[in-house]
């Protein structure tokens, strides 16, 4: 029988939440995604929160929230301790989302989910491939291969290829065939006959227009509103879809101001310049050729806090600024504010998540007012923060006082043993070459500077003398040969301390966000925004549509079939026409629901003889 | 699809051809027992790779190229090269544009981007006569759409050679490439270092043992020092001489190994504020266009760097300045100049070599390996005397310092390195013939227990290698259903892609692979005026299964000829044949074919007879007339040939005798060679003579 193929979804299917599926091969389980929303709605974890323990491996295919926003969460809470494999974008400036997702949150609540330092952990465990790199899995996970290829739609984007025994498990979600500015397109056709495909339904029911009509109009409607004297947002991804738009403005003729705001702008620029190797063919060229970077942006500001926007020159900007979902982050806040001026315009690129305030206003018509909550981390003041450090002085004098305590034993026992010893006074302090009692040293000083005190039972207190005696043997003094190797000067010294520091470089502002420990409440207050600016949705989204999924899908020719994510319809249209023009195998399971795909191909394996081979003629 | 053809089954008796699919080549074009111009050819299984392309350094012109006459350049599949270096990249251009070469060639990001600079710049100072130039900026342009690039551990497939590559520590983008041909795996080091530095990561030790390894010996059994030791003797060389006012000059390769250097020197005068005041001068045209690569392909470099690099560039020096041209360059008080070339042969390195050679206050450090056949190969010996380039001779009073910072791996490196990947075949290229020699022996009293073989083949000298690798195909799809038990024969067919053979039924075909099966239905329309009753009576002569019957749609009289071929009369003037085309099929009806037209040129002689009596006579007669024929036939192959009794024929070859059953076929001999060629050759007159069964299909 062939190999044992499993497929349980456990968020994302019949619907746009994010994506995390369970497949498992011969008993080797993969989780595939590890996708969060940005609600952050713990109840999308439950179906992950049961099986995380008994997952061996992750793969990560696309560096937004969708794709890996609970890994932080899932390994802190919910028990996830396997390997994570990744490319290296993915992995970079999947950390960089996250950090800006985070750092967006604490500024206007108490957010608890996951900090900091459960993002660097989670992703400490990264194993980074590149793309077409055959890992071969070890331990249970033995003779399966793991291969990343190009996706499309984010930079390292993943379709992950999971071979046993010459049977090929493909996932393949958010995939883009179209070539763009700073991406090639997929590889997935280059795949055929799998014996299982997991793709997703998402566009199943979108088409696009041609790239240049799309990016004209695009252009055209930016020129609009700001010869108009408006302003443009544009609400946008950290780290992914992002990247092709400030190419397509860098491009444009436009000469208005153009800023790039999130939390961690500038480094999520200064990370890529250094993945050229994942881009398209014309970026790589044109570097070999010119040694121009491409991201090397000339007309585009990158900004890593809002007073720096506000400190701008005023007249009409186009600013692209993070979460994309206008539910936190600078372009929440930037929308409120410019949401009551009919001039401006604020510019959807890619569909708003399910109930996020983007999808709210991307609704035909669009709403006339929407209830927002503006909220804001304040520095305490006055009563409260008299409160607040009188907490902090409670919580330090007990942790004194525990000190003190503790101290005081030891000195009980310290003295204790200098009681026994007469003629010991305090070698701890004199003798401070030696480490272990020079540790002691610390404790005793303030003792000894009172003057010099005796121990009660010393009888003739002298001054500590060391006789340096040294050996002789035939040869003269005894000598250490260690003591006359010339020190090894550290010239990595200067550099190794910024070594330990595992994500490199963050913003300044962001560490300082970090860093800033002054007492801080959050303060909101809900209030009706008028919505008199204009709102336009493009789709700059960089998926693959209708018919491109069709006829890739009918090309690959899976012998089995998986869909999954895509609302209810998109998903049915899908299986209806994948029944019909690819294969009788097409599977849409519900969330939890355990597909059992294993291919029902007998195969037995034969020895061709050196005899038939060498009479054999091969034709094409 | 399989098919065997006879030209084959001529070649199976001959062993050596048989060996010849297993037989693998190694022939080093250049870099076998020296140094320079990397080449090496590899051959197995009807696919062709070459390593690496570069130019020896201390020949010019065409004497500077592997020995590409060897091989035929149009015959290579897949040309790899490991880093930018002139010995190992430098004569691509002229390969890729002046040769037949038609294959794809492969390296790294930071290789190509790199190659380029320095190709030009090779090309622009390199003082040859126009018609020694191998190439032109023109032929480096071209050639750089050429190439193709690999990543890290990414696995590229072509034409069934697949190949992958890793980090092999050297340079910025210098790769180690393994090549898997038919599961044979060889790997090629290139110039490797197992020692990280301060910006490159060590050469990584691959997941796979590979059948062959085909290994640089540059340093062969010296054993370097420490890098922090060799950091230091480099700084206090340098600190010692400025401090007396020398100066110090360091000729070394423009790329590559100098921005290591420059990292020790910046980071040396960072620490030591005293020295601010001495100026370092890196004198390469190339060091500013060079910097946007290695900032770019940080990724290729060690965390070390990385972690720095968050923080600031390191690349972007503060204490060193550019320095154009000699003409710029003022020579007061003591100063460092690092200048290129490393082998002191012409440009900036020998003309300030020339100026300060003769002062003992100064020093010339030697930082890396230096080529035989060189000035910097000649001082490191500490002559007295050295000629200048114009000629004259001076005095060599400087004092010469040889430092290596080459990363090219040591002898500890090297045998720890096999030693853990052990190869059973190892060959050595890269290194002078002495060197090597003694990593030979060394090598070998270290793997004796292991019977490794190393060798170590000279320039255009073939290494042949035999192996057989076993072949397994996978049975797959509805012939899989039930497993064939002891004796059973497994017919379908047999599909190779790559190196892999699946066995599947016809049906199959499209589902498990690429391949589309298609029908090709013919039809041929014969003029022919006679009665069709004239066709049928002629096929029943010919085959023994004619039908006759009526076409439902049209009414009109068909034949089918052994349920393949369909003959209609279409009209009173036109008979057309239909079928599906097969080799089988096609024969018959263009036999068919032949028929009628002969029947349309005949019409006039043809005298209907009485069908019975005809069939009858004809078959007594016919039956003769093939025994007759099938006797005739053996005479002329046996010689002598007697009718026995009951009916058998008695065969005798040189006092071997055969009796041959003419019905059944049997043979009886006691010379077994006898019998078989008589039945072999009873079975094909048989073929020959009779008409063909049915069973033929």
């Amino acid at each position: 029988m062939g190999t044992s193929v499993q497929v349980t979804p456990l968020c994302g299917v019949y619907n746009e939440n994010p994506l995390s599926y369970l497949i498992s091969i011969d008993g080797f389980n993969f989780l595939v995604d590890c996708g969060w929303n940005d609600h952050f709605d713990t109840s999308l974890l439950q179906p992950l929160s049961r099986v995380a323990s008994n997952i061996d491996a992750v793969l990560l295919s696309h560096s937004d929230t969708l794709h890996l926003g609970a890994l932080p969460y899932a390994m802190k809470q919910l028990g996830l301790s396997a390997p994570v494999y990744a490319t290296e974008p993915v992995f970079r400036l999947g950390l960089l989302t996250m950090y800006d997702q985070y750092l967006s949150r604490k500024q206007v609540s108490e957010f608890d989910l996951f900090t900091l330092d459960d993002v660097d952990s989670a992703f400490q465990n990264v194993t980074r491939l590149t793309y077409s790199q055959n890992h071969h899995l070890s331990g249970k996970g033995e003779g399966i291969v793991i291969s990343p290829h190009v996706a499309g739609h984010l930079l390292g984007g993943t379709i992950w290829k999971i071979t046993k025994d010459g049977e090929d498990v493909i996932y393949a979600v958010d995939f883009n065939h179209r070539k763009e500015r700073h991406l090639n397109g997929t590889a997935l056709e280059s795949f055929v006959r799998p014996a299982v495909l997991v793709t997703d339904a998402y566009n199943a029911l979108n088409t696009q227009l041609p790239t240049k009509q799309r990016e004209r109009a695009f252009i055209d409607a930016l020129r609009r509103t700001l010869e108009a004297g408006g302003n443009v947002l544009i609400p946008v991804d950290t780290s992914g879809r992002v990247l092709e738009l400030l190419l397509i403005l860098e491009e444009s003729p436009l000469s208005y101001p153009i800023y790039f705001l999130t939390y961690v702008s500038s480094s999520t620029i200064e990370y890529v310049k250094s993945f050229l190797e994942w881009m398209s063919d014309s970026i790589a060229k044109s570097f070999e050729h010119t040694r121009d970077n491409a991201f090397l942006l000339k007309h585009i500001t990158l900004l890593i806090n809002k007073n720096e926007l506000d400190n701008a020159p005023a007249g009409p900007k186009v600013v692209l600024a993070s979460m994309a979902s206008l539910e936190a982050g600078f372009s929440h806040d930037i929308f409120v504010e410019w949401a009551t001026d009919p001039r401006n315009l604020v510019l959807f690129t890619e569909r708003g998540q399910f109930a996020t305030l983007a999808r709210m206003l991307q609704a035909d018509p669009p709403p006339k007012a929407v209830k927002v909550t503006m909220s804001k981390r304040v520095p305490l003041v006055g009563d409260e923060l008299l409160a607040y450090e009188e907490e902090q002085n409670r919580i330090k004098e007990e942790a004194l006082k525990s000190s003190i305590i503790k101290e005081e034993e030891s000195k009980a026992i310290r003295a204790s043993d200098n009681a026994s010893d007469p003629m010991v006074i305090d070698t701890g302090n004199t003798n401070i070459s030696s480490e272990a009692t020079g540790s002691h040293c610390g404790k005793y000083r303030d003792i000894l500077i009172d003057g010099f005190v005796p121990p009660p039972t010393s009888v003739a207190p002298m001054f500590p003398f060391y006789e340096n005696t040294s050996d002789w043997d035939d040869f003269g003094e005894v000598i250490n040969p260690d003591d006359y190797v010339i020190k090894d000067e550290d010239m990595d010294q200067g550099a190794m301390h910024l070594g330990s520091n595992l994500d490199g470089k963050l913003d300044e502002a962001s560490a300082n966000l970090m860093l800033d420990t002054r007492p801080s409440k959050v303060v909101s207050n809900e209030l009706t925004v008028q919505v008199k600016c204009s709102l336009t949705y493009m789709d700059f989204e960089g998926r693959a549509d209708s018919r491109a999924i069709k006829s890739i899908l009918a090309h690959v020719a899976p012998l089995k079939l998986v869909l999954v994510r895509g609302s209810a319809e998109a998903t049915e249209h899908l299986k209806q026409h994948c029944l019909k023009h690819v294969c009788p195998h097409v599977y849409a399971p519900q969330i939890e629901e355990t597909i059992d795909v294993t291919s029902d191909m007998c195969a037995y394996k034969v020895q061709l003889s050196e005899k038939l081979m060498s009479n054999v003629l091969f034709k094409k | 699809m399989a098919s065997s053809g006879p030209a084959q089954s001529l070649k199976r008796r001959d062993p050596p051809a048989n060996r010849e699919a297993d037989r693998l080549t190694v022939t080093p074009l250049g870099a076998g027992n020296e140094v320079g111009r990397s080449c090496v050819y590899m051959s197995f299984k009807g696919k062709t790779v070459l390593f690496d392309c570069g130019i020896h350094p201390a020949y010019s012109g065409m004497a500077a190229l592997p020995y590409f006459d060897e091989i035929d350049p149009s015959t290579i599949d897949v040309l790899l090269i490991t880093h930018f270096h002139l010995d190992h990249a430098a004569s691509l251009p002229y390969f890729l544009e002046k040769t037949t070469f038609k294959g794809r060639v492969f390296m790294t990001h930071a290789t190509k981007a790199i190659y380029k600079l320095l190709l030009s710049d090779y090309v622009k100072v390199s003082k040859v006569s126009v018609e020694d130039m191998l190439f032109d900026e023109q032929d480096i342009f071209r050639s750089m759409d050429k190439i193709e690039v690999i990543d890290f551990h990414q696995t590229v497939e072509v034409n069934g050679i697949r190949f992958w590559c890793y980090t092999a520590g050297h340079v910025l983008g210098a790769a180690m490439f393994m090549v898997d041909i038919a599961g044979v795996r060889v790997l090629y080091t290139g110039d490797y270092s197992r020692e990280e530095d301060r910006h490159l990561r060590a050469a990584e030790l691959p997941q796979f043992s590979p059948d062959i390894c085909i290994i640089e010996s540059t340093y062969g059994v010296q054993l370097h020092q420490p890098r922090n030791i060799r950091e230091k003797r480099f700084t206090d060389v340098i600190h010692s001489t400025i401090s007396q006012g020398g100066r110090v000059l360091i000729p070394a390769f423009a790329l590559g190994r100098a921005q290591e250097l420059l990292l020790i020197l910046d980071e040396y005068w960072a620490n030591h504020p005293e020295l601010h005041n001495i100026p370092i001068y890196y004198a390469s045209p190339l060091a500013k266009k060079c910097m946007a690569v290695y900032q770019t392909y940080i990724n290729s470099m060690n965390d070390r760097i990385r972690s720095q690099f968050a923080s600031s560039n390191p690349f972007d020096f503060k204490h060193i300045s550019p320095l154009k041209s000699i003409e710029n360059f003022n020579d007061v008080g003591p100063s460092v100049v690092m200048a290129s070339p490393s082998g002191l042969q012409s440009g900036l390195s020998r003309q300030l070599f020339d100026r300060w050679c003769s002062d003992k206050k100064n020093a010339c450090v030697i930082p890396g390996y230096v080529v035989e056949g060189t000035l910097a190969k000649t001082i490191i010996n500490e002559p007295k005397e050295v000629t200048l380039m114009n000629g004259l001779t001076a005095p060599l009073n400087m004092q010469v310092h040889y430092i290596s910072f080459s990363a090219h791996a040591d002898f500890a490196q090297t045998s720890t390195f096999l030693s853990e990947l052990m190869p059973p075949n190892i060959v050595l290229v890269h290194g002078e013939a002495n060197e090597m020699g003694r990593l030979k022996q060394k090598l070998i009293t270290l793997f004796t227990d292991r019977n490794a073989k190393i060798i170590t083949p000279k320039n255009c000298q073939s290494v042949e290698m035999y192996f057989n690798s076993e072949k397994m195909a996978k049975t797959i799809g509805r012939l899989a259903e039930k497993t064939p038990g002891v004796g059973e024969t497994v017919s379908g067919l047999l599909v190779k892609k790559g190196f892999t053979y699946q066995i599947m039924a016809p049906e199959d075909l499209h589902v498990f692979s690429q391949l589309s099966t298609a029908n090709v239905n013919q039809r041929i329309t014969i003029p022919y005026t006679g009665a069709f009753g004239v066709i049928s009576h002629r096929l029943k002569r010919i085959y023994e299964s004619v039908e006759s019957s009526t076409d439902e749609e049209l009414g009109i009289p068909t034949l089918r000829v052994h349920d393949r071929v369909t003959v209609k009369l279409e009209s009173d003037k036109h008979i057309s044949l239909h079928w599906a085309s097969d080799p089988i099929s096609d024969m018959v009806s263009d036999s068919i074919v032949a028929l009628v037209l002969n029947i349309s040129r005949e019409i006039p002689k043809v005298v209907v007879e009485s069908e019975e009596l005809k069939t009858e006579e004809e078959d007594d007669g016919s039956s003769k007339k093939a025994e007759k024929i099938v006797h005739a036939l053996l005479v002329s192959l046996f010689g002598d040939v007697k009718f026995g009794e009951d009916g058998k024929l008695v065969i005798n070859v040189d006092g071997n005798v055969a009796h041959l059953d003419k019905q059944s076929g049997e043979v009886e001999s006691e010379n077994e060679g006898l019998k078989e060629r008589v039945k072999v050759a009873f079975r094909r007159i048989q073929g020959a003579v009779k008409p063909i069964p049915l069973s033929a299909s």
